[in-house]
């Protein structure tokens, strides 16, 4: 005998935990105790990204978070000292940060951190290391961009931005190529080696003494400089219009709607993810349910914004196959067209409401997970409740609030569409789609 | 190195229950709360497709998602993602899995969308609905196969690795023409013959008492009935070497040459599986490994992989691969990165230092840990362990296994299994290598 559909109770309420905060030297240590969690997360941020860096030094931030990895002795030593600890390196450059850190089980944390610490303050940064790094980094840009999503979304910073953001983070082949070892030291020396930065610890820190892991970390370090803030230049040239990176024989093309969108701290989260979700956010998005659950032209389609401090971007992104490429194109834009003109069901206000509330214990279920949120947090100098205070915006966020931001937030007609796919094959379909002029290129020609 | 997380807390803490109907429950404790990790393996994978039949156990995988006799399709992804919980599938050569974790307060409901689907999925099951799955397959099958360098790799290495027939020989994703030819007779067919409460392991990794999740699952799967006949897996069983050395070499749109070797060892389980699976470590796993040494940072020969260059293929009712990977940098030819592969190989029957091999075994331990250190890949681990050890308790102690391998283990593992005569290659080419982006 089968049962009838549960009817949930009340959730549990939930509260991110509030993290323990101590001034170390020159830094910060923030430090959340999960009891039970014997894998620690280690993360070391400091507030300087892609973002900042000078025209003639892109990709500095990139190849210096790769060449950390050699190690006080060079020669790619740093991963098997830690190998020996269980303990595993992270590093990711975004365009507002510079993350480091490990992954460690919480009784080697000591000796992990030390390791850690050294690699990151007293690095040998041979040049030796740092040219074999960038010449593999130039070598894996072109692996990486012969994947057909990765190539559309390397091209979208061009397309929408002069100055740094136009080059991909990591420099793209050709910048990358100026960057020399020296300018690797120096970026090092003054960013990274020389500030202090905010240390972040997550895990069962019953034995943990995290003083003694800030002052490993920190030893005489300056506290770090807030990051310097200037609004990117828009890109010229005519919107909206379609880019076609030509890759003969494609069976699928990658398909990316992308335009501006405003800085992350003018951003209303609530309202703009909520209504990012109900396009593209979700497995039962509106975008996902028509492209791929009644069309089939995909494996999956998603939206989101990407937020930064001086800047924003919107894109919709998908892979589909290639004959369905056109088709595809004007059925997200009637997808956006319809949320803008219609706004939002109130079974989609419920789901946005839902998932971002009580589904939160979930999202903070690893220490990864916590450590991630502590992490964004300390980038964009955020409150220690900011969890919750998003999670009292999703509760109040109206349909109205919703629709507003469509409104205002999705702008189709200052949109580059850009398809990594056979232009012999597409070109004249998405010419007759009446979008905007369609240009095609040979994507070796973009980063030249 | 011994010992890095000897037990996340939880050792002897695991609940075991099995129901009337053959459904086999496993429970454990959340090292965060205020969660409930649900997942599912069923003893079905592509090994039970038969020739003409291939890709339908992971096609039915999406099936599963569309709607059963009281879930509409899209209700049972809508649910979960309205309480913000994560939720998926994947199929593999010998399992099923499902999986969602969700607040704790909705573990009922969890439990109740997969009993419902159990019972009753052919309820729902139509033709639109299998025609609109296919096509997304078929795409799944573009994005990560035919429209990637390289995508097509796997199916080689599987079809050089296991002889014409055999279970092991295709992939899972399955071919477009036997995608195209599943008719709606067969998937329903497919489901009474391998979806039963008797061939499911459930795990719940929450903070809630066992007994009480026993209770609620009793609630929602205990009246299911088991299957009425149990589907006859095919004969794996295989000996000896592959009968190499065994290539295909393949010349198109690459960016650069790759080297991909095969050897079979042992099946999942065994104990040359884990003397391989280390030997695999010292090989290619991780920036102390050999190959990472030798030919990425001083002979400069391969692309920087970060230390993944080789592991072994985990089969369970056959014998496993032992894969190694690389590609090559710019101005290496296939041919030159292939024979330095093959030395570094060769090496091993040489002798390996006690410091590799310990190094080895932190690196298999790490991955491990790191797999159980959250609510779902604790699930996750211990449906496996279940699923296909019967023994739940392996996902904490598997550890314990590499402990006692020594150095003439693996020297001798490597001596007998890492032969020519046991040997696949798969090797691509560029068609034609001056226009390589890396010259740029």
């Amino acid at each position: 005998m089968l049962q009838s559909r549960p009817e949930l109770g009340p959730p549990q309420p939930y509260t991110f935990p509030r993290p323990r905060r101590l001034s170390v030297g020159g830094g910060t240590v923030v430090a959340i105790d999960v009891p039970g969690q014997q894998y620690a997360a280690i993360r070391l941020v400091q507030p300087v990204g892609g973002a900042n860096e000078p025209l003639d030094r892109m990709g500095v931030a990139t190849l210096t978070g790769e060449a950390l990895e050699d190690g006080v002795h060079g020669n790619s030593s740093l991963a098997p000292s830690l190998e020996q600890h269980g303990a595993e390196w992270v590093s990711r450059v975004t365009w507002d940060s510079f993350v480091t850190g490990v992954d460690a089980p919480v009784n080697r944390i000591t000796d992990a951190t030390a390791l850690f610490a050294e690699a990151v303050r007293t690095p040998a940064l041979r040049a030796e290391d740092v040219l074999r790094r960038r010449d593999q980094l130039i070598e894996r840009f072109w692996l990486d961009a012969s994947v057909a999503s990765t190539l559309a979304m390397r091209t979208i910073g061009g397309q929408l931005f002069t100055g740094r953001y136009a080059t991909p983070l990591s420099g793209g082949p050709v910048r990358l190529q100026d960057v020399t070892p020296e300018i690797v030291t120096d970026f090092h020396a003054r960013s990274v080696a020389g500030a202090a930065g905010t240390l972040v610890v997550v895990g069962d820190l019953a034995d943990v003494d995290l003083e003694e892991i800030g002052k490993t970390v920190f030893a005489d370090a300056a506290p770090a400089p807030a990051p310097e803030i200037t609004a990117p230049e828009p890109a010229t040239g005519e919107f909206p219009r379609i880019l076609v990176l030509d890759r003969p024989g494609s069976v699928q093309s990658a398909l990316i709607l992308a335009h501006h969108a405003p800085p992350r701290s003018e951003v209303d989260l609530p309202k703009a993810d909520g209504m990012s979700d109900v396009l593209g956010g979700m497995f039962t998005s509106r975008l996902n349910m028509e492209l791929r659950e009644r069309l089939g032209y995909t494996y999956g389609v998603g939206c989101r914004f990407d937020l930064r401090r001086d800047s924003g971007v919107f894109l919709v992104s998908t892979q589909v196959e290639a004959p369905t490429t056109a088709h595809s194109v004007t059925a997200i834009l009637g997808e956006i067209e319809k949320l803008q003109t219609d706004g939002v069901t109130d079974g989609e206000l419920a789901a946005v409401r839902e998932s971002n509330t009580v589904g939160l214990p979930v999202t903070y279920s690893t220490a990864r997970g916590l450590a991630n949120a502590l992490v964004e947090m300390v980038v964009y100098d955020l409150p220690e409740d900011h969890v919750d205070r998003l999670r009292a915006g999703f509760e109040r966020v109206t349909a109205e609030d919703l629709a507003d931001a469509a409104r205002n937030l999705l702008r189709p007609r200052e949109s580059v569409v850009i398809v990594a796919g056979d232009a012999a094959q597409l070109e004249e379909p998405l010419r007759e789609t009446g979008f905007g002029p369609v240009l095609v290129r040979d994507p070796e020609s973009l980063w030249t | 190195m011994h010992g890095l997380v000897t037990t996340n807390g939880a050792t002897g803490r695991v609940g075991q229950y099995t129901l009337e109907n053959g459904l086999r429950l496993v429970t454990a404790p959340a090292a965060t709360g205020q969660v409930a990790a649900v997942n599912l393996w069923y003893g079905v994978g592509s090994r039970y497709e038969v020739p003409g039949r291939t890709g339908f156990a992971h096609l039915f995988e999406h099936l599963m998602f569309q709607g059963s006799g009281n879930v509409k399709k899209g209700e049972h992804f809508d649910a979960v993602e309205r309480l913000g919980g994560d939720i998926n599938a994947s199929t593999s050569t010998d399992r099923t899995n499902y999986f969602e974790t969700v607040p704790e307060h909705a573990l009922d409901l969890a439990l109740w969308l997969e009993a419902d689907r159990l019972a009753t999925l052919r309820a729902g099951m139509t033709q639109e609905v299998l025609d609109n799955q296919r096509d997304v397959v078929k795409n799944e099958r573009r994005q990560r196969y035919d429209n990637v360098p390289y995508g097509t790799a796997f199916e080689r290495i599987l079809r050089l690795g296991y002889p014409e027939g055999h279970p092991y020989h295709h992939p899972t994703i399955g071919s477009m023409e036997d995608l195209d030819a599943a008719d709606l007779d067969y998937v329903l067919s497919f489901h009474e013959r391998h979806y039963g409460p008797d061939n499911l392991v459930l795990t719940v990794v929450s903070d809630l008492d066992p007994d009480d999740v026993h209770q609620r699952v009793a609630t929602y799967f205990g009246g299911i009935a088991a299957r009425e006949t149990v589907a006859e897996a095919p004969d794996s069983s295989l000996e000896g070497p592959i009968g190499g050395p065994a290539r295909d070499m393949v010349t198109e749109a690459v960016p650069a040459p790759a080297v991909f070797l095969g050897y079979r060892v042992g099946a999942y389980g065994e104990r040359e599986f884990d003397v391989m699976h280390l030997v695999s470590a010292v090989l290619g796993q991780g920036q102390g490994s050999r190959l990472y040494r030798r030919l990425v940072v001083e002979r400069g020969l391969a692309v920087d992989d970060g230390g993944a260059a080789a592991d072994v293929l985990p089969f369970r009712y056959t014998p496993s691969l032992m894969l190694v990977t690389m590609i090559a940098r710019d101005g290496v030819s296939g041919d030159e990165l292939e024979a330095a592969i093959l030395e570094e190989v060769a090496g091993l029957a040489d002798g390996v230092t006690e410091e590799e091999l310990d190094r080895a075994r932190a690196v298999l331990e790490r991955d491990h840990l790191q797999s159980l250190s959250n609510p779902s890949g604790l699930a996750d681990t211990i449906g496996s362990c279940t699923q296909l050890f019967g023994d739940p308790e392996l996902a904490y102690t598997w550890p314990q296994r590499w402990a006692d391998v020594t150095t003439d283990d693996i020297v001798a593992g490597a001596k007998r299994l890492l032969t020519e005569e046991n040997l696949l290659i798969v090797r691509f080419d560029p068609e034609d290598p001056d226009t390589q982006g890396g010259d740029a």
